[in-house]
C-alpha cells in the first residue's frame, strides 16, 4: 500500500525516510522508482518520500572557479544543455545527453542516477575520472565521499537507511584537461549500455578511466603515470593491464567475452576523443563534444 | 503511524490540465498517465509500455515532455500538465495537417505521443536537421515504422513556420 | 490469375479519380489529434478488470490452485479456476482445437492462464492475481526445436489425453504436420554441379510488438448474449470460436473491432478472449482485460525455424538443385502455425527456375509463447536461408549475386514451383530486381567497410476466401459502404472510401466507411495474407456497380425507355440524351418515395481440394531488397547506409499509404534482421519481454537512405489491375542486410540477428582462424 508523502525540508525527509517501521523510497525523476511501484503493490505499507518540493535543497547547479555542485534535482537534460558544465566536464555532459530519451531526460535527476547505482549507470563513469565527492546528509549532520567509495554492488550505495545524498561536487579540472564518453548499445536509438568508457586526460599527466557495465558497480582505473599517449603499443600493453580489473559477465545485453573486448576498444576509443579535443582547444580548455 | 502518511493511501490532486484546473483524489500509486485517462477521460495520450520506453504516453509537465507512465498523480499537484487534447483544442494543427500530408499515420497509436514530441522539439529549435529530428524524436516508438514520415512532415512544418514567420 | 477474381475494372480510367492519388488517411485526422477510440478508450464505467494467474516457469504440471486468500480480497468479484469451466475443459483452435481455455491440469507455455481474476479495479484484480497459490510440479519442457525433436524428449501435448490429435500418426511426437514439396532428379542435378554450398542457418523467435497492447471487453447482454469490443483482424472468426465454445448462436454473439493500433498478424486468432467470456458469462459483469506492451510480448510471436539447406550451382551460376530442410519452431498450441509451415516452405525453392527441388518442412511443437500469424507468413524463415545459400554460390564463383539472380528468376508466365500443384510467375517480376537495382547504383563501386547485398522472395496471397460488401447510395448523393476489412494502420478504409467515390461519383468526404461490427457489417472472412485490396476490393466494386446497374434500370423504367439505351459508368449514368450525375439519375429514379440504392457485392474464391495451399494463391507478393552497410569491424556494429526495396503491386491505389506500407514494412524486417530475437532461459521463462530488452528500431535505426519502388504493370486481379502489398518489404530483408555484412566484412553470419556482437564475434574468429 503506497503513501505518498512530499517533504517540505531536508530534515523533514531524512525523518520519514529514517523511520525503522515503514519502508521508505526517495522520489525525485521516478524514472527508475515507478518502474517498480505497480509491482509492490501488495499491500505491505510503504512510503514514497518526494524529494522536489524541499526548500532548502539549493540550486540545482552551481559551476565556480572551484568546482561544479550538482543539487538534488538537476535533470539530466538540464545537465546535457549547460555550457559551462560541457566546457569543464565534456565526458560528464555527454553522458547526461545519451541516457535514455529527451522526455527521460526532462524528468530523470544526475543525483538518483547515482542513487539507483546500477552497474550500467551513464553518469558514473564520467563522475569517477572528474574525481566528484558525493555529499551525503542524515539527521546526525553531513558527510562527503569520494564516488569511488560509493557504489557498494548492484542497486546498493554506501548510504544508510535515513541518509540522502544532497549534491555531487566535483573540483575544477586543472588547465588542459580533457574528457569524452564513449558507449556501445546494440541499436543505434535510445538504448541502455552493453559497455561505456569514460576517459579523463589531466592536465597533470594522469589518466582516469570510468568504466560502465563490466562489474557489479561502476569502476575507476587510473593508467600509470608519465604514460606517453601517442606510443599506441605502449598504451595498449597498460590498457591490458590496467582494464584487466574489469568482471564482465553475459546477460541479455551481451557476453562476458564481447564486453571485455569492447571495454578495450572503447577505452582507447575515450582516450583519444579525450586527446583530440585538448589538441582542438589548444588552451587548456576542452570544447564540448 | 504518523499522521503525515499513517492510513491515507489516497492523494487529492489540484492540477491545471490543458489549461483548467481539475481536481482529483486518486490512490497514491495511480501514475499521471493512468488518472489522465481513467480519472479525467482525457484518452488521448496512450498507455502501452508502462515503462517509460516507447513514448505513447508522452505529455508536457510544466511545458516540458515526460512520460506519463513515470510520473505519480501525486507529483503533479500544483503543476501544469497538457495533453494532446490541448493541441487539437481548436481543430489540427499544421504539424497534424502535414503528419496526414506525408502519410505519417497508420495505426496512428503513437501518433498522439510523436506529435508532443515534435512540438517540443520545434519549440527549442525551429530548423532541426534531420539527424537532430531522428535523435530528438528517438524516445517515440512506431512499429508501422511511419519514421521517415514523420520526419518529412516534421521538416515541412518547420520550414512553413520559419518563412511565415510563426 | 483466377477468372473468379478477374475485375471487370479494365479500361476504367484512373485520370480523373481519387484511385491513383494520395488521397489522405480516412480517419488519420483523428489519430493526429489523439480523437481516435481504440478499445482502451472506450468507456464501461462498470467494468470488472481482469488479471492473469500464472506461474513462473514455462511447463508444469499443477497440483492445486488455492484462491481462498485471493477471494476475499478487497474489491475481488471472481476468481475463476478451471473447476469453473467445463468439463472435459473446451478447447479451442483454427486447424487443431488444441488450445485449452485455461491451462488443463498442465501449464504448456510461460504466461499460459491458470486462473483469471475480475475485479473492480485493476490494481486489484492484480494484487488478488498475485495472492493465488499454485501448487505445481515443474516438468522439463522442451523449449527448443532440439528439446523438442530429441528422441524420448518431453511431448508438448500430452498423448495420454486420448482427446489430444486423435488419430494422428505422429501424435506421439512433437511434429504436429509435415510437408514436402519436390519436383525433379536431385541426384542427377548433384552431378552436374560445379559448386554445391550447404549449411545450416537459424531464424529466432521474434514478436509482433504493436504499440497498442492486446485488449478487449466483454460485455454479457440482456438477451444472454455477449458483446465482444476487440480489435481483432478477424471479427467473424472471433464470434464463431467463442460462439461455438459458449454454445450461442451467431446472432447472440456481436464483435465489435475498433481499428487495431497495430496488428502485423497477432491480433488475429483468439488467444485470451475465450476465457474473459465464461468469466462474463460467470459474473454477469462486463469484463475488461488490457495487457502492457510486456505482457503483449509474453502471448503472441512469429515461428522460428531451423533450416539445412544444400544447393548446387553449374559454373555460371544457373541454379540446379535445392535442397532445404526446415523446422519451424511453434509453441505450445497450433494457432495458425501449421500454415505458416506450409505457406512458408511452398515458396522455400524462391522464385527461381530450378530442375530439381526438395523441401521438408516439419511445424514443431515446443512448450514456448503460441506463434501465430505475423507479416511475412513463414516466408522469411525460409528466405534467410535459400537467398543466403544463393548469395554464398555466386560469390563463390566469382559472380555477381544479382546477375546469378536475374539468370535464375522466371519469367511472367512460368513455373517456380512445379509438379501437381505448379505454380507460375504473376508479374514481370524481373522489372522490380531492375528497378532495385538502379536505386541502389548496384554497379557503383563501394568505400572499404562497405557491402552491399541482394535478396528476392515471394509469397502466395490466400488461396481462397470470401469479402462481401454492401453499399448504399443516399438520396442526398451520399454513401455508406460497409466492408469488414480491419484497417490496422494499412489504410483500408480510405481505399474503399477512394473506390466508392470513383465508382459513383460521391465527394470524398461524403463517403462513411463501416467496419468492425458483425452486426452490421456483412461477412468478411479475415484480414491477412495481403488479401483485402483483392478480395474486399472487388466486393467493393461490384457492390458499387450494383448500384449502379439498379439505377440504370429504375431510371429506364421510370422514363419508359428500354434499359439497353442507358449506360452506367463511375459516376454518371449515359443517357439518349446524352451523360447525367449519377446521384441525380438516382434522384429521378427513386421518384417521390425517395429512399436509397443498397448495392451488394462478393468476392468469393473457393480453395482446391488436394493442393498444399488449399488453392492456387490469387497472386503473388514478389520483393526485391538491396542493402547497402557500412562496418565497424572494431564493435561489429554497421550502419545501414541505403536499403532499397521494390514490389510488384499491380497498381498502387493509393501511392502515400503504399510508400508508407513498404517503408513500415522495411524497417520492420530490418529489425528482425538485426536486432530482434525472443529469449527463453531453462525453465522457459521469457527474459525479455516488453520494450527495455526487446529491441525494435527506433528513429535513429532507420536507414540514411530508405528508398522504395513499385512496378506497377496493372496485370493483379484486383481492382484496377491491383494486387495486394505490404509484405513484400519483410520477406526477405534478413538475406539481403546478411548479403550486405558479408560483403562488407568477408564473413558469412548464419544465424540472425545480426546483432553488432554476433558480427564482431563471427569476424572476430573468423581472422583468428586466419591468424593460426
Amino acid at each position: 500500500m503506497l503513501t505518498y508523502y512530499k517533504a517540505q525540508t531536508l530534515a523533514d525527509a531524512l525523518e520519514v525516510l529514517g523511520r525503522p517501521d515503514v519502508e521508505g523510497r526517495a522520489l525525485i525523476g521516478g524514472t527508475d522508482l515507478l518502474v517498480s511501484v505497480a509491482e509492490k503493490e501488495d499491500g505491505t505499507p510503504w512510503v514514497v518520500v518526494d524529494l522536489k518540493g524541499i526548500e532548502d535543497s539549493g540550486e540545482p547547479l552551481v559551476v565556480t572557479d572551484s568546482g561544479m555542485r550538482i543539487g538534488l534535482t538537476l535533470t539530466m537534460a538540464e545537465l546535457a544543455a549547460d555550457p559551462d558544465a560541457g566546457s569543464w566536464y565534456p565526458a560528464l555532459t555527454q553522458a547526461a545527453g545519451e541516457v535514455g530519451s529527451v522526455a527521460i531526460r526532462n524528468r530523470a535527476s544526475v543525483v538518483g542516477n547515482i542513487c539507483n547505482a546500477s552497474p550500467a549507470s551513464d553518469t558514473a563513469p564520467p563522475l569517477l575520472v572528474h574525481e566528484a565527492n558525493v555529499r551525503i546528509a542524515s539527521a546526525a549532520g553531513e558527510r562527503s565521499i569520494p564516488i569511488s567509495s560509493f557504489f557498494r554492488s548492484p542497486r546498493v550505495t554506501a548510504c544508510a537507511r535515513g541518509e540522502i545524498v544532497t549534491a555531487i561536487e566535483l573540483p575544477r579540472p586543472v588547465p588542459g584537461t580533457s574528457s569524452a564518453y564513449r558507449r556501445l548499445t546494440r541499436r543505434w536509438g535510445v538504448d541502455l549500455i552493453t559497455v561505456s568508457v569514460a576517459a579523463a586526460v589531466h592536465g597533470d599527466g594522469r589518466v582516469l578511466l570510468g568504466l560502465g557495465a563490466v562489474a557489479p558497480t561502476p569502476l575507476l582505473v587510473e593508467l600509470p603515470v608519465g604514460l606517453d599517449l601517442d606510443d599506441r603499443q605502449a598504451l595498449a600493453d597498460v590498457l591490458d593491464e590496467a582494464l584487466s580489473v574489469a568482471t564482465p559477465i553475459t546477460d541479455i545485453r551481451g557476453g562476458a567475452d564481447y564486453r571485455s573486448a569492447m571495454l578495450r576498444e572503447l577505452a582507447d576509443r575515450a582516450i583519444q576523443a579525450a586527446l583530440e579535443s585538448t589538441r582542438r582547444s589548444g588552451n587548456g580548455r576542452s570544447v564540448r563534444n | 503511524m504518523d499522521a503525515r502518511f499513517a492510513t491515507e493511501s489516497r492523494v487529492t490532486v489540484t492540477a491545471t490540465v490543458n489549461g483548467e484546473p481539475r481536481t482529483f483524489t486518486v490512490p497514491a500509486h495511480r501514475t499521471l498517465l493512468d488518472a489522465l485517462r481513467d480519472d479525467l477521460r482525457l484518452t488521448g495520450t496512450k498507455s502501452s509500455c508502462t515503462e517509460g520506453e516507447c513514448g505513447a504516453c508522452t505529455v508536457l509537465l510544466d511545458g516540458k515532455t515526460v512520460t506519463s507512465c513515470l510520473v505519480l498523480a501525486a507529483e503533479v499537484d500544483g503543476h501544469e500538465v497538457t495533453t494532446i487534447e490541448a493541441v487539437s483544442r481548436d481543430g489540427a494543427t499544421d504539424l497534424q495537417e502535414a503528419f496526414l500530408e506525408e502519410g505519417a499515420v497508420q495505426c496512428g497509436f503513437c501518433i498522439p505521443g510523436q506529435v508532443m514530441s515534435a512540438e517540443y522539439l520545434l519549440a527549442h529549435n525551429p530548423e532541426p536537421t534531420v539527424e537532430e529530428i531522428r535523435s530528438a524524436m528517438s524516445g517515440n516508438l512506431c512499429r508501422c515504422a511511419s519514421y521517415n514520415r514523420i520526419v518529412n512532415a516534421i521538416l515541412s512544418t518547420s520550414k512553413k513556420r520559419v518563412s511565415t514567420g510563426e | 490469375m483466377s477468372d473468379a477474381l478477374r475485375s471487370q475494372s479494365n479500361g476504367i480510367s484512373l485520370e480523373n479519380g481519387l484511385i491513383g492519388t494520395k488521397t489522405k488517411r480516412y480517419g488519420g485526422l483523428e489519430r493526429a489529434m489523439g480523437a481516435q477510440m481504440y478499445v482502451a478508450d472506450l468507456d464501461f464505467p462498470d467494468a470488472l478488470q481482469v488479471a492473469i494467474v500464472t506461474i513462473p516457469v514455462g511447463c508444469a504440471d499443477i497440483i492445486g490452485v488455492d484462491t481462498s486468500v485471493a477471494d476475499t480480497m478487497p474489491g475481488v468479484v471472481k476468481v475463476m479456476t478451471a473447476a469453473d469451466l467445463p468439463s472435459p475443459m473446451p478447447r479451442f483452435g483454427v486447424s487443431h482445437k488444441d488450445r485449452p481455455v485455461m491451462a488443463d491440469r498442465r501449464v504448456n507455455f510461460y504466461g499460459e492462464p491458470v486462473a483469471v481474476v475480475a475485479a473492480e479495479t485493476k490494481e486489484q484484480a492484480e494484487a488478488a492475481a498475485r495472492a493465488v497459490r499454485v501448487d505445481y510440479r515443474e516438468l522439463p519442457g522442451a523449449y527448443t526445436l532440439d528439446d523438442a525433436l530429441a528422441p524420448g524428449g518431453h511431448l508438448v501435448q500430452d498423448p495420454s489425453d486420448p482427446t489430444v490429435r486423435p488419430k494422428d500418426p505422429l501424435r506421439e511426437t512433437n511434429v504436429l504436420e509435415g510437408q514436402t514439396i519436390e519436383w525433379g532428379d536431385v541426384a542427377e542435378q548433384e552431378a552436374l554441379a560445379a559448386l554445391i554450398v550447404e549449411d545450416s542457418y537459424t531464424y529466432p523467435m521474434m514478436t509482433q510488438f504493436p504499440i497498442e497492447p492486446l485488449g478487449f471487453v466483454i460485455e454479457p447482454t440482456d438477451a444472454g448474449g455477449l458483446d465482444i469490443y476487440c480489435p481483432v483482424q478477424h471479427p467473424y472468426l472471433l464470434q464463431r470460436i467463442v460462439a461455438d465454445l459458449v454454445g450461442l448462436p451467431l446472432t447472440r454473439v456481436r464483435v465489435v473491432a475498433p481499428d487495431p493500433g497495430g496488428g502485423f498478424g497477432g491480433k488475429q486468432i483468439p488467444k485470451l478472449e475465450p476465457v474473459v467470456a465464461f468469466l462474463a458469462l460467470q459474473t454477469g459483469r462486463t469484463c475488461r482485460m488490457v495487457l502492457n506492451l510486456a505482457e503483449t510480448t509474453m502471448s503472441i510471436r512469429r515461428a522460428g525455424s531451423q533450416v539445412h539447406a544444400r544447393t548446387g550451382f553449374s559454373a555460371e551460376g544457373d541454379i540446379l538443385f535445392h535442397q532445404v530442410q526446415v523446422d519451424y519452431q511453434l509453441g505450445a498450441y497450433a494457432d495458425v502455425a501449421p500454415r505458416v509451415m506450409t505457406k512458408g516452405s511452398y515458396v522455400a525453392a524462391g522464385p527461381y527456375r530450378i530442375p530439381a527441388v526438395s523441401i521438408e518442412a516439419r511445424a514443431v511443437l515446443t512448450n514456448t509463447t503460441v506463434s501465430t500469424a505475423m507479416r511475412g507468413y513463414g516466408c522469411p524463415q525460409v528466405s534467410w536461408a535459400t537467398e543466403s545459400q544463393i548469395t554464398d554460390g555466386a560469390t563463390r564463383l566469382g559472380l555477381d549475386p544479382a546477375q546469378v539472380r536475374l539468370r535464375n528468376l522466371v519469367a511472367n508466365g512460368e513455373e517456380f514451383v512445379k509438379g501437381d500443384y505448379a505454380a507460375k510467375a504473376d508479374g514481370e517480376w524481373k522489372q522490380a530486381v531492375e528497378k532495385a537495382m538502379s536505386l541502389a547504383h548496384w554497379d557503383d563501386p563501394l568505400p572499404e567497410h562497405h557491402g552491399r547485398g541482394i535478396a528476392m522472395a515471394i509469397k502466395s496471397s490466400a488461396t481462397s476466401g470470401l469479402s462481401q460488401s454492401l453499399v448504399r447510395l443516399l438520396f442526398d448523393g451520399g454513401a455508406l459502404v460497409y466492408a469488414g476489412t480491419s484497417d490496422m494502420g494499412q489504410g483500408a478504409r480510405t481505399i474503399w472510401a477512394q473506390t466508392v467515390a470513383d465508382e459513383l461519383g460521391v465527394p470524398l468526404d461524403r463517403v462513411v466507411v463501416v467496419s468492425g461490427d458483425t452486426d452490421i457489417v456483412p461477412f468478411d472472412l479475415q484480414t491477412s495474407a495481403s488479401r483485402s485490396t483483392v478480395f474486399m476490393g472487388t466486393a467493393v466494386v461490384r457492390a458499387c456497380r450494383d448500384v449502379r446497374r439498379q439505377v440504370r434500370e429504375m431510371y429506364a423504367e421510370r422514363a419508359g425507355l428500354p434499359v439497353d439505351d442507358f449506360r452506367d459508368e463511375p459516376g454518371v449514368l449515359v443517357t439518349p440524351d446524352g451523360p447525367i450525375a449519377l446521384d441525380a439519375a438516382a434522384r429521378t429514379a427513386l421518384g417521390p418515395l425517395r429512399g436509397e440504392f443498397l448495392g451488394q457485392g462478393t468476392c468469393r474464391l473457393e480453395g482446391r481440394k488436394g493442393h498444399p495451399l488449399g488453392g492456387d494463391a490469387s497472386f503473388y507478393e514478389f520483393n526485391c531488397s538491396i542493402t547497402e552497410v557500412k562496418v565497424d569491424p572494431g564493435t561489429g556494429q554497421f550502419v545501414l547506409v541505403r536499403h532499397v526495396t521494390v514490389c510488384d503491386v499491380g497498381t498502387e491505389l493509393n501511392p502515400i499509404q503504399v510508400t508508407a506500407q513498404d517503408e513500415g514494412g522495411a524497417i520492420m524486417g530490418i529489425g528482425q534482421a538485426i536486432m530482434e530475437q525472443l529469449v527463453f532461459d531453462s525453465h522457459g521463462r521469457l527474459l525479455n519481454p516488453g520494450a527495455v530488452d526487446y529491441r525494435v528500431p527506433t528513429f535513429q535505426d532507420v536507414p540514411l537512405d530508405l528508398c522504395t519502388g513499385s512496378v506497377e504493370n496493372h496485370d493483379g486481379p484486383g481492382p484496377y489491375g491491383s494486387k495486394g502489398m505490404s509484405e513484400g518489404p519483410i520477406l526477405c530483408t534478413g538475406a539481403a542486410v546478411g548479403a550486405a555484412v558479408a560483403a562488407a566484412s568477408g564473413v558469412k553470419i548464419k544465424d540472425l540477428p545480426l546483432t553488432p556482437e554476433r558480427v564482431w564475434r563471427e569476424t572476430h574468429s573468423a581472422a583468428q582462424d586466419v591468424t593460426v
